[in-house]
């Protein structure tokens, strides 16, 4: 029963071999015609977000591919040590590396940064939908970038290429910021500092 | 493109794809310091909890292992042309598992619409498997990957083009600063006003035209012939290459779908 109804589907719907489609093109274009249009009107409305757990997870089956749209606000994380006392100077823990002719066949530190950076970018948008008086240590993507900055500030990298462009002295403490930063200008707005905390092995 | 030779490019094309992108996973496992099952499972909700149960066996240490191994193994078969239900669905829940592990998107688009392939091929196992004509299976999974790769042009040419930073150019001198191998060299070409508009431009109308490829499959040949282009300047630029291989597995769907072809 399921397969007979199955079949008929397939058989109303433009997909049913070469010979139907040619002689169903003009239904198909405009099929086609609409849904595109209808696309480009969700375009011109701005909607609501929907928001979840489950949906954040499995984000991927309904792509909005709004690829580098807008130009804003950029969130970025700064970090400085203490060693002896004496607090080095912040440091942007931002992907910057060298690029090489084979990184289209296997790139996986730099895909790493970038899922660093977009992490940050969730940082950001979490502290951006928390209640008044929440506490942001609780979140995972706080917890995450802590580890970020305590990875940086020990000296890790990139593949070859260290997190913090800089040369920084063996710390025993640190802390990290997230700075909001417009490009093209020196102005930034402070979003988060961290508490001062202990260097872990 | 005769069905045959599309479904078999799209194989070997997708098994290229997940066969570099596990590589990467594999190598990922010494590089990555800072991600944490531990923090990120409380992210996952508790109900139902046999979830978390699962995941924790399949996203970390021996069991995440064997997943990206499950998964190099189906890349190999789906390169030498081999497909099935059981494979197909084993490939998408692999898929499934890997949104966990990296909180939805590891590389953001490019697993997008590496899904949408996978779940492309599923569909077009499944429905030939239950309709037992394998030809029309693969229709249905070719016009599925077609709908979701034409969109994704679409959309993301327009929604450029609806922008002023865009329209006069200096958006994309702005991001090709930000790029993971910039920033621009101070007397790059692209810092040009002239030239970044006109560059800014020609992607987007391009992008934004992408529909016609359905229109009349020269014009098909046409956006798939200048799309590896603009997509290696995108992994150029901005280091993404899982893009440049997850959309060139698409293009066979979308010579086939197109009117005419």
């Amino acid at each position: 029963m399921y397969r007979d109804v199955l079949l008929q589907a397939i058989r109303v719907c433009p997909l049913d071999g070469r010979d139907a489609r040619l002689g169903t093109v003009d239904f198909t274009a405009l099929l086609i015609l609409a849904y595109f249009a209808l696309l480009f009107v969700t375009l011109l409305w701005s909607s609501r977000v929907i928001q979840g757990p489950w949906l954040f997870f499995l984000r991927a089956f309904f792509p909005n591919w709004k690829f580098f749209h807008a130009v804003g606000h950029v969130p970025h994380v700064y970090v400085r040590g203490q060693a002896g006392g004496v607090w080095t100077d912040w440091h942007l823990v931002y992907p910057r590396v060298p690029r090489r002719w084979h990184h289209v066949f296997h790139n996986p530190a730099v895909n790493l940064a970038l899922s660093h950076q977009n992490l940050v970018d969730h940082l950001a948008s979490d502290l951006n939908a928390l209640p008044d008086g929440a506490d942001a240590s609780q979140l995972a993507t706080y917890r995450l970038v802590t580890r970020l900055a305590h990875q940086a500030i020990r000296g890790d990298t990139w593949g070859d290429t260290p997190m913090i462009a800089e040369p920084v002295p063996v710390v025993d403490h640190f802390q990290f910021e997230l700075r909001m930063e417009l490009p093209t200008t020196a102005h930034h707005e402070l979003m988060l500092q961290s508490p001062v905390m202990a260097v872990w092995s | 493109m005769e069905l045959h030779i599309a479904t078999r490019v799209f194989l070997a094309l997708l098994g290229w794809s997940l066969l570099l992108q596990t590589l990467e996973f594999f190598r990922l496992l010494h590089l990555d310091r800072v991600g944490s099952w531990a923090i990120q499972r409380e992210e996952v909700p508790p109900r139902p909890a046999w979830v978390r149960g699962v995941l924790d066996h399949a996203v970390e240490g021996p069991g995440y292992v064997l997943v990206l191994c499950l998964r190099l193994g189906l890349a190999l078969t789906l390169m030498a042309g081999w497909v099935h239900l059981a494979s197909a669905g084993l490939l998408f829940a692999s898929s499934v598992l890997l949104l966990f592990r990296w909180r939805g998107a590891f590389n953001g688009g490019s697993d997008f619409m590496t899904l949408v392939a996978v779940s492309g091929l599923l569909i077009a196992q499944g429905v030939g498997h239950f309709t037992g004509n394998a030809d029309m299976g693969w229709r249905a999974g070719l016009w599925y990957v077609t709908v979701y790769v034409v969109s994704s042009y679409f959309v993301s040419g327009w929604v450029k083009l609806l922008r002023p930073e865009w329209r006069n150019g200096r958006a994309m001198t702005i991001f090709l600063d930000g790029g993971v191998y910039g920033p621009l060299s101070p007397n790059s070409v692209y810092r040009h006003p002239f030239v970044a508009r006109c560059v800014s431009w020609t992607f987007t109308v391009w992008e934004g035209c992408f529909p016609l490829a359905l229109w009349d499959v020269r014009i098909a040949w046409f956006m798939c012939a200048v799309a590896p282009v603009f997509h290696f300047l995108v992994y150029w630029y901005f280091g993404l290459n899982r893009f440049f291989w997850a959309w060139l597995v698409t293009y066979p769907a979308v010579l086939y779908c197109a009117l005419g072809s």
